[in-house]
């Protein structure tokens, strides 16, 4: 049986008095039996302590971790019936392949034949049969990586926990090897906890992300549902690339209600002023590149100069410069119209539009609505 | 000029090395030259008339087997306490926090530069008081007070470039920590280890100060204050220092041949 990993108010803080450095602070969430679990954010953020925590290698200042109806805070790694994948593999460079994987069943005073028995077959899913007698020395990046995640996976645990286990390969292994992570998590009956620095990855691979931030948890939701409904400016540009645009807009009171007024656009609000607007005079306006369109300039458009086009192949990325510096990233097929210089006009649906709170960051959730772009102002 | 490039190192190691290696040679031709034939000119580079007499004088007409032993069972304590005690503080030292940690680390290094001849007048009061001089137990302490500072340096170093993880790893595996330091960390600790051992067992078996001033008893007598006996007696015989010479050098010279490369890339860890 699995169980689900439960965090309750986890706070870790390293150093005592004026040098204490919180690296997690306040979290609770829970992760359920058999979920593709990631926390992801950048360096610093908490996410390798928390994972630590749940692996009994760090101890909570306060707060309780539960697996299952288990409080589990104060038990050693040893007692926890996990595994763990680290980011600089760890392998034991004197013991053969079969030694490394074989390590926790012989721990745990497994008969050698057993041992051999289960090794075998481990290392005939992850396709290293061939590799058994040979010292990790020998192998290459993505097969360190396999006998890693072979030593973990013999002990069948009820959570697998990742910490980073790809950042050491190149850029294609890494793709290989989230295929192959996958296609273990669908074939074992583990909950695995993922940590990465990689929003791809964090994306691609999991059933629930938690964005994290200064040791928080910013958004824990599906990976679609963090791309769709960003809980704030920081998640919003963390996840996708290129980052979402956020430009500062204007919030003005008119005759039909509230109006966001950006650049030389004026977009009027949908119903009363109410709720997250109350007394605001600005907001935080944001748009993924790939929602802007590179139209002829018009009078009803926001319009800019290309600053810059690089190519990628299939798109190009366009950086656009519009009014007083600001500059605006859009994503647009490859082509050879508007080149760098060129005068340009922006298109976009309002539907995608994201708004979020000045100070706060947080997302303002409101609808804003109609055909397209509303008449430009005098 | 290329020509000077390529030869000057090897002409001026040359030099180096008949400097270096002509008293041994010496030592070895006269520990095999009869006694009668020692001082008698012509003084020749090479001879022929080699014999055992001085070893065969040395191993049954005087105390040098007892010496050996006595030597030996100093050495062979030393490395032993040396290993352990080290490997665990430096261990400990890397792998735990704890108050006080880097006035030890100085203290350490600053008693490491301490000369040994400033500890031998306390020691010699202390171990009477004790009543371990002429002890075995003693003289190894003795020795483990000059060799263990640089020994728990030289493994505090060696632990830092052995990664946690590794560790780690094991003990999520269900490994204890015990087990985890004897079956992952000392393996890869092992070059440091022999390091260690290499460095308690030359400096035992070549002190002469404290063997000297702690152990009075010629029963207890180590072989470097053994062989200076030879030279206090009656006349010197060189025939016969030479061959103790000889076997003094031996174990050491067997000891730095086969253990080398791990000596090596121990004192490189530690740079």
């Amino acid at each position: 049986m699995a169980f689900k990993v439960r965090l309750e108010g986890v706070r870790k803080t390293f150093g005592r008095g004026a040098r204490a450095v919180e690296a997690v602070r306040d979290l609770t969430l829970e992760i359920g039996e058999r979920e593709f679990f990631t926390f992801v954010g950048p360096s610093g953020c908490g996410k390798t302590t928390t994972l630590r925590m749940i692996a009994g290698l760090e101890t909570p200042t306060a707060g309780r971790i539960w697996f299952g109806d288990q409080d589990v805070t104060a038990l050693p790694p040893q007692q926890r019936d996990i595994a763990m994948v680290f980011q600089d593999v760890a392998l034991f460079p004197y013991m053969t392949v079969r030694q490394n994987i074989g390590y926790p069943l012989r721990i745990a005073g497994l008969p050698r034949a057993q041992v051999d028995a289960k090794v075998e077959k481990v290392a005939a899913t992850l396709g290293l049969t061939d590799k058994l007698a040979q010292k990790p020395g020998q192998l290459s990046g993505g097969q360190q990586q396999r006998v890693a995640i072979g030593r973990a996976l013999i002990r069948e645990p009820k959570v697998l926990l990742m910490d980073e286990p790809l950042s050491a390969l190149d850029a294609r292994l890494r793709v290989e090897m989230r295929t192959e992570i996958l296609r273990l998590h669908r074939e074992i009956s583990s909950t695995i906890i993922y940590v990465t620095h990689d929003q791809v990855e964090a994306m691609t691979m999991s059933t629930r992300v938690a964005v994290m931030d200064q040791g928080r948890a910013l958004q824990v939701a599906p990976p679609r549902e963090l791309f769709a409904r960003p809980a704030n400016v920081t998640v919003a540009t963390f996840i996708g690339t290129p980052a979402m645009n956020i430009v500062p807009a204007a919030l003005v009171a008119s005759s039909g209600g509230l109006s966001i007024e950006v650049l030389n656009l004026v977009i009027p609000l949908v119903g009363q002023p109410h709720g997250p607007f109350r007394d605001l005079k600005a907001v935080n306006l944001g748009i993924r590149p790939q929602a802007i369109r590179l139209v002829r300039p018009g009078p009803e458009r926001i319009t800019g100069q290309v600053f810059l086009r690089e190519p990628l192949g299939l798109e190009d990325e366009v950086l656009v410069e519009v009014v007083n510096g600001t500059k605006l990233k859009v994503v647009t097929a490859a082509g050879e119209e508007f080149l760098e210089g060129a005068r340009v006009g922006l298109d976009f649906d309002l539907a995608d539009l994201y708004l979020f709170h000045p100070e706060s960051k947080e997302a303002i959730h409101h609808r804003i609505d109609g055909a397209g772009p509303s008449s430009a102002r005098g | 000029m290329r020509r000077v490039q390529a030869y000057g190192p090897l002409a001026l190691l040359l030099v180096v090395l008949v400097v270096v290696a002509f008293p041994f040679y010496w030592m070895l031709m006269t520990s095999f030259t009869p006694r009668e034939a020692l001082f008698k000119p012509p003084f020749r580079l090479f001879r022929l008339d080699l014999s055992l007499g001085n070893y065969r004088e040395l191993l049954f007409a005087t105390e040098f087997v007892t010496y050996l032993r006595n030597s030996l069972i100093a050495a062979a304590g030393a490395i032993v306490l040396n290993v352990v005690a080290a490997t665990l503080a430096g261990y400990g030292l890397t792998r735990f926090a704890f108050p006080g940690k880097k006035g030890f680390a100085f203290g350490t290094l600053f008693s490491y530069m301490f000369p040994p001849i400033l500890m031998v007048i306390p020691l010699y009061i202390l171990f009477s008081a004790l009543r371990m001089r002429n002890s075995y137990v003693g003289l190894i302490l003795a020795h483990m007070a000059i060799s263990l500072p640089l020994n728990i340096w030289l493994m505090w170093q060696y632990f830092q470039i052995v990664p946690v993880s590794l560790e780690e790893a094991a003990w999520i595996s269900g490994a204890s920590r015990l087990a985890a330091l004897r079956q992952v960390c000392l393996p890869s600790a092992r070059p440091g280890i022999l390091s260690v051992a290499i460095f308690s067992f030359a400096l035992s078996w070549n002190d002469f100060t404290f063997a000297f001033i702690l152990q009075t008893d010629r029963k207890m007598f180590t072989l470097p204050v053994g062989l200076a006996t030879f030279v206090e007696q009656t006349g010197v015989h060189w025939g016969m220092v030479m061959s103790a010479a000889v076997l003094v050098s031996v174990p050491t010279f067997l000891l730095v041949f086969f253990l080398q490369k791990y000596l090596l890339s121990g004192l490189r860890a530690t740079g």
